[in-house]
């Protein structure tokens, strides 16, 4: 279940591209809180500690300093290179309230169907969830030592913690194995056609044969 | 076989400049480890098939491949001593359009250090610098 991480957050009360440049060059990142019908605040939270955090996969956090409220992570900005948190957007949030979130999918051990030369492909990699904010599942983990050729593991095989509820729907395949075949190379130029079709350009052409 | 468009609207297309980073397409979607690109340019048809089947013979049949690229842009060059004029060349090949940022590959099913191994491999061919990504933190 998912736990509740401290985060010191201070008042951001400059806005805007070159401020909020100059506060991630100093190693923070703007962050906002909004939610529950109050107003939102701009909020600048330490980048180090929130990296952190998110790498734990934790989605609550106390906001202490500027604010003091329990918060939900609702969404990460992340740089072109995946490597940093550029902005993040928190929630307020009761310890009860219902919320929707994305939690991974992991697999566990060895397939047998791959042993007998199939491939394992994960397919669904994250599911969407209905649940509580203070138990929130930090992933759902999905043994495939049963796991044979062409039997696929659904959503609706999962097993699922009290109170969760699966917003995915049931029948959509999780992981499966199956045989590939080694792809045959293709011969160049068989059935190939030199040029695409050009849109519109057959009709003209056809008009101007008639004519 | 290469990639290559089915339909187009037009034959050939201008030049156009490759500006700023990848905003979309930066992250590992399908698979569970990514190439990603660090220069932008263009990768032509071939090199894709190129680095398609530099994986596919280490992979064989384990773990899957994903292209996350496609040449959607057509490039045109004239003839070799040919004088200057005489309107725009033909088309030669298709190229994908690469930012800085772009996953161009991904693979799903296997370690890590297979993944690395196969990418290793991979970017050989590849004519932009790349490095290798793994999936975000949900």
């Amino acid at each position: 279940m998912d736990q509740t991480e401290a985060l010191n957050v201070e008042a951001r009360p400059e806005r805007g591209k070159h401020k909020n440049r100059r506060l991630r060059n100093s190693g923070r990142i703007p962050a906002t809180l909004y939610g529950h019908g109050k107003p939102p605040v701009s909020l600048a939270a330490p980048a180090d500690a929130v990296d952190a955090i998110v790498r734990r996969g934790a989605r609550m956090v106390k906001l202490t300093g500027a604010v003091s409220e329990s918060a939900f992570i609702r969404e990460c900005q992340w740089d072109t290179w995946g490597m940093r948190v550029t902005h993040v957007d928190f929630t307020r949030i009761s310890a009860h309230e219902r919320v929707k979130v994305e939690v991974s999918v992991e697999l566990r051990g060895e397939s047998p169907g791959a042993r007998a030369g199939g491939t394992v492909q994960h397919l669904v990699h994250e599911l969407e969830v209905e649940c509580e904010a203070i138990a929130i599942p930090e992933k759902f983990s999905v043994s495939i030592n049963h796991l044979e050729l062409d039997q696929p593991i659904t959503v609706a095989d999962l097993e699922l913690p009290d109170k969760v509820a699966v917003l995915t729907p049931a029948e959509t395949v999780i992981v499966q194995c199956t045989m590939v075949a080694e792809a045959a190379e293709e011969e160049a130029g068989e059935g190939a056609e030199a040029e695409p079709e050009v849109i519109g350009r057959k009709k003209a052409e056809e008009e101007e044969a008639e004519s | 076989m290469a990639l290559m468009p089915k339909r187009v609207k037009h034959r050939k297309s201008q030049r156009g400049r490759i500006k700023g980073d990848a905003t979309r397409g930066n992250r590992v979607v399908f698979g569970d480890f990514g190439l990603q690109a660090v220069e932008g340019g263009w990768i032509s048809a071939a090199t894709i098939e190129a680095g398609r089947i530099a994986a596919q013979q280490y992979l064989r049949t384990e773990g899957r491949l994903y292209i996350r690229v496609f040449p959607h842009k057509p490039i045109t060059s004239i003839p070799l001593e040919t004088r200057m004029g005489k309107g725009k060349g033909e088309p030669e090949y298709w190229a994908a359009v690469v930012r800085p940022g772009t996953v161009l590959y991904e693979i799903g099913g296997v370690t890590e250090e297979a993944a690395r191994l196969c990418f290793t491999r991979l970017a050989h061919k590849m004519p932009v610098g790349v490095r290798f990504l793994k999936r975000r933190p949900v």
